[in-house]
C-alpha cells in the first residue's frame, strides 16, 4: 500500500506542478461559473424584464402587476433592450408601442412583444409576464363586462377598486407546470453552473493530465520503478490511485471554491461528495485508458481536451441536460456526465436522498469498473512497452 | 541466458558469475547486448531461455522481492525532470521500502556522494547533464544493493564527471558492494573491473582478468628499436634471448615480439648496443583490451 500510496503522489505532484495546469486546474473553472452562473440570472428574483415604450396608463398597470410578482423591471428604449436582451443582461423584453397603449385606453385589443433571452431565467419571467398579461386582460373584461350591462364607464373603475378593496380575492398561486422550469426550481444559476464545471473539468483535466503517464514511459522512470521490488499490480493501483486523486482534488477543489465565493449550495455534503467521487473514479479509468493506449503525450492532452469539451457537451454540462430535446436526451445518456449531473441535480436542488441517486450511482460504478479495468489491461501492456 | 527480439538474437547464451564485492564488467560494441543482459539480471526481461540467480534465489520479472538486492542505473535517464533532485532520490527510496527517519538520512548521504547536495533543491531538469547522470547514479545506491549495475554511465559527460563517477564506483566497491559495469570505454574496464567479460553480437567471447584476457591473445608485448648500424646482427643476438618470439629487420631499426617486454628491455637493448647497433628510440607496446577485442572480432570496439 506504501508502494501504491508513493506512485500516487508522485502523480499528483507532477499534475500540481505543471504550470499550465493550474491555470485550467485552479482558476479557469472559477472564471467559467461566474461566466454561466450570470448567464443563468442571480438567484433572487423571479426574472429581469426589461420594458420599452413610453410611459401609459399601459405600462403603468404592467409594471404594478409585475413588481407585485417581485420581478426586476427597467425601462429602455427599443435598441437598448434588444441589446441587453441579446447579451442576457435581463430574462425578457417588452415592448409597448403607442398603439398597445391607446387600445388599453380605449378598452380595444393590444399586442404586447415580448422577447426572451437565452437566459435559464427566461422562462419564470414568461411565466410572470403570462400571469400579469391576463390580470390586465381580466380586468379590461371586467370593465367590458359592466360597461356593456349599462354601468357609467367613469363609475366603473371606482366599482372596481372598490370591490377589489372589500372582496378577499382568492389567491392565485403560479406553481411552475412546465418541466423545465420545475427542473430548475430552488437552484441558483451559480448552483446550476457550478455542478456542471465540476463535471466538464474533473473529466477533461484528469483526461488531458494522462499525458504525464505517457511522459514516465519515456523517461524510463516507469522501467526503474518495475526494477524496484514493486509488483505490477501495485503499479497499476498506484496509477489509478494517482488518477482519481487528481480528479477528486479537481472536484473538490470547484466545489469548496463555489460554496465559498458565490454560495453555491451543494445540499447533503456526503452524497455530494459521494456522486464527485464515483465520476473521478470512472474519469480516472478513462485517463488510464487514454495515458496507456496512446505513446505520445501532445497527442494524450489533446484528445483529453477534445474528448473532454465533447462528452461534457453531450452530458449536459454546457447546455443544461433539461433542455435537450428527447433525441439528445438519450445520446447524452452514452456519458457518464449526463448521469453524474442527474446525482448532482437531484442532491443539490431537490434535496435528494441516497435512494433518489442510486440508480445513477450504479451507472457511474458500471463506467468506472469497465474503464478501470480497460485501463488496467492497457497499462500492464504499456509497461512491456516501457522497459 | 537467451533473449531474442524476433527474429534477433540480442543475447545468445551468455554466462557468469559475480562474486561479492567483486566488479565485473562487460566490455563490447554497441547492439551487443550488454543493456538486454542487465535487463535481465535486473529482472525487468524474463529470459527465453537460462535463467538468472541472485544470491541464490531465482530472478525474473516477477520476483519482486530479489530486486530489493539490486541497484540498476540505466543507460538512458531515468528520472523526473518536474520534480527536484531529493524528491527523485525521495520517490525511489520510498519504492525501496526505505522511510521516516531512514529515507531523509540515506537521501542525504547519497546527495552527498553524488555531490548534489547544493543542488537538491532544484528541478532535475534544470541540471546539467553531468549532474543529471549523477542523480541517475544516485537513485540505484539508495537502498545498499548487494549488486549494483552501472549500465554505460559515463557515456556523454566531460571528464571531470567521468572521473568522479569512476572514483565513486571505485569507493562503493572498496566498500564490498559487488558492482556489474557495461562500457565501451576500454579504459574504464581496465581501470575498474576485477574480472571482464568482452560481448559481441550477443554472445561472451572471452572472460577474465585483465591480464587473463592479454594472455589469451598470446600477451605478447611489442618492441621497437630505431638505430642504425649492423641491424642484422643484433637481430641474430637479439633471437637467441629466451623472452624474444620474433625479430623483424627493417631499414630503420628492429621490431620485437617479446614476453614481459618491460623485464627484458634492459638486456635488449644491450645486446643491441653490443652487436653494434646506435639507438634512436626504443619503444614498448603493451597490448591492451582493444587488440584484445580486434583479436576476438575482428572489429574495432568503438565503431
Ligand atoms: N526492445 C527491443 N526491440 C527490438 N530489438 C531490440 C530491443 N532492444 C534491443 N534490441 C536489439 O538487441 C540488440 C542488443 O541491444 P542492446 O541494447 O542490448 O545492446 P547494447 O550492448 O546495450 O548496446 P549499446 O552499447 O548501444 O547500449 C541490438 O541489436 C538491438 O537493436
Ligand atoms: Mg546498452
Amino acid at each position: 500500500m506504501r508502494v501504491v500510496g508513493a506512485i500516487a503522489g508522485v502523480e499528483l505532484r507532477r499534475f500540481l506542478r505543471d504550470r499550465s495546469n493550474l491555470f485550467f486546474v485552479f482558476v479557469f473553472p472559477l472564471i467559467l461559473v461566474v461566466l454561466i452562473g450570470s448567464q443563468f440570472g442571480a438567484a433572487s428574483s423571479s426574472g429581469r424584464v426589461v420594458i420599452s415604450g413610453a410611459d401609459s396608463s399601459l405600462r403603468a398597470a404592467l409594471v404594478a402587476e409585475l413588481e407585485e410578482a417581485a420581478v426586476t423591471v427597467s425601462y429602455a428604449g427599443a435598441d437598448a433592450a434588444s441589446e441587453q436582451i441579446a447579451r442576457g443582461r435581463v430574462d425578457l423584453g417588452l415592448e409597448l408601442t403607442d398603439e398597445a397603449a391607446a387600445a388599453f385606453d380605449a378598452d380595444e385589443d393590444l399586442t404586447v412583444v415580448v422577447t426572451s433571452s437565452s437566459s435559464g431565467g427566461a422562462i419564470t419571467a414568461r411565466q410572470q409576464v403570462d400571469r400579469a398579461l391576463n390580470a390586465l386582460q381580466l380586468r379590461l373584461r371586467q370593465e367590458a363586462a359592466l360597461v356593456g350591462a349599462g354601468a357609467d364607464p367613469a363609475a366603473v373603475d371606482e366599482a372596481l377598486e372598490t370591490a377589489a378593496a372589500q372582496v378577499v380575492a382568492p389567491t392565485v398561486t403560479v406553481t411552475n407546470t412546465s418541466s423545465i422550469s420545475e427542473a430548475f426550481a430552488g437552484a441558483s444559476g451559480f448552483t446550476v453552473g457550478a455542478s456542471a464545471q465540476v463535471l466538464l473539468f474533473v473529466f477533461l483535466n484528469t483526461l488531458a493530465g494522462s499525458a504525464t503517464m505517457i511522459q514516465a514511459r519515456k523517461y524510463r522512470v516507469v522501467a526503474r520503478t518495475l526494477a524496484a521490488p514493486v509488483a505490477t499490480v501495485q503499479v497499476i493501483g498506484g496509477e489509478a490511485l494517482g488518477r482519481w486523486v487528481i480528479a477528486m482534488v479537481q472536484g473538490l477543489y470547484i466545489m469548496l471554491g463555489t460554496a465559498l465565493l458565490f454560495g453555491v449550495e451543494w445540499g447533503n455534503l456526503a452524497l455530494a461528495t459521494l456522486i464527485l467521487a464515483m465520476f473521478a473514479a470512472v474519469a480516472a479509468g478513462a485517463a488510464m485508458v487514454v495515458g496507456s493506449a496512446l505513446d505520445n503525450d501532445s497527442a494524450a492532452s489533446g484528445l483529453g481536451v477534445g474528448l473532454g469539451l465533447v462528452l461534457a457537451a453531450l452530458g449536459g454540462c454546457m447546455l443544461p441536460l433539461e433542455l435537450f430535446p428527447d433525441s439528445l436526451q438519450t445520446v447524452a445518456h452514452f456519458t457518464p456526465h449526463a448521469w453524474a449531473y442527474q446525482a448532482f441535480a437531484e442532491v443539490t436542488r431537490r434535496g435528494g436522498t441516497f435512494a433518489d441517486i442510486a440508480g445513477d450511482l450504479a451507472v457511474l460504478l458500471a463506467f468506472a469498473v469497465v474503464l478501470l479495468a480497460l485501463g488496467s489491461v492497457l497499462l500492464r501492456r504499456s509497461l512491456a512497452r516501457a522497459i | 541466458m537467451v533473449r531474442r527480439y524476433g527474429e534477433l538474437t540480442a543475447v545468445d547464451g551468455i554466462s557468469f558469475e559475480i562474486a561479492p564485492g567483486e566488479t565485473y564488467g562487460l566490455l563490447g560494441p554497441n547492439g551487443a547486448g550488454k543493456t538486454t543482459t542487465i535487463s535481465m539480471i535486473a529482472g525487468l526481461l524474463a529470459a527465453d531461455s537460462g535463467a538468472v540467480r541472485v544470491l541464490g534465489e531465482q530472478m525474473g520479472p516477477s520476483r519482486v522481492a530479489v530486486k530489493r538486492h539490486i541497484g540498476l542505473v540505466p543507460q538512458d535517464l531515468a528520472i523526473y525532470p518536474e520534480l527536484k533532485g531529493r524528491q527523485n532520490l525521495n520517490f525511489f527510496g520510498r519504492l525501496q521500502g526505505l522511510r521516516g527517519k531512514e529515507l531523509t538520512t540515506r537521501v542525504d548521504e547519497v546527495l552527498d556522494l553524488v555531490g548534489l547536495t547544493d543542488r537538491a533543491g532544484d528541478p532535475a531538469k534544470e541540471y546539467s547533464g553531468g549532474m543529471k547522470r549523477r542523480l541517475n547514479i544516485g537513485i540505484g545506491l539508495l537502498h545498499r544493493p548487494t549488486l549494483l549495475i552501472l549500465d554505460e554511465p559515463t557515456v556523454g559527460v566531460d571528464p571531470q564527471s567521468r572521473n568522479a563517477i569512476l572514483e565513486s564506483v571505485e569507493a562503493l566497491s572498496g566498500e564490498g558492494m559487488a558492482v556489474l559495469y557495461t562500457t565501451h570505454y576500454m579504459e574504464e574496464a581496465e581501470r575498474l573491473c576485477d574480472r571482464i567479460g568482452i560481448v559481441d553480437s550477443g554472445q561472451l567471447q572471452a572472460e577474465g582478468t585483465r591480464d587473463e584476457l592479454i594472455r589469451l591473445i598470446g600477451g605478447l608485448d611489442r618492441v621497437r628499436l630505431d638505430g642504425s648500424g649492423d641491424l642484422a646482427a643484433a637481430a641474430d643476438a637479439l633471437g637467441d634471448l629466451a623472452a624474444v618470439e620474433q625479430v623483424d629487420v627493417d631499414r630503420t631499426g628492429l621490431s620485437l615480439a617479446v614476453r614481459e617486454a618491460p623485464t627484458a628491455v634492459a638486456e635488449l637493448v644491450t645486446r643491441a648496443i653490443a652487436a653494434g647497433v646506435t639507438l634512436a628510440d626504443v619503444e614498448i607496446t603493451r597490448p591492451n583490451l582493444e587488440q584484445v577485442f580486434l583479436h576476438l572480432t575482428g572489429r574495432a570496439l568503438r565503431d
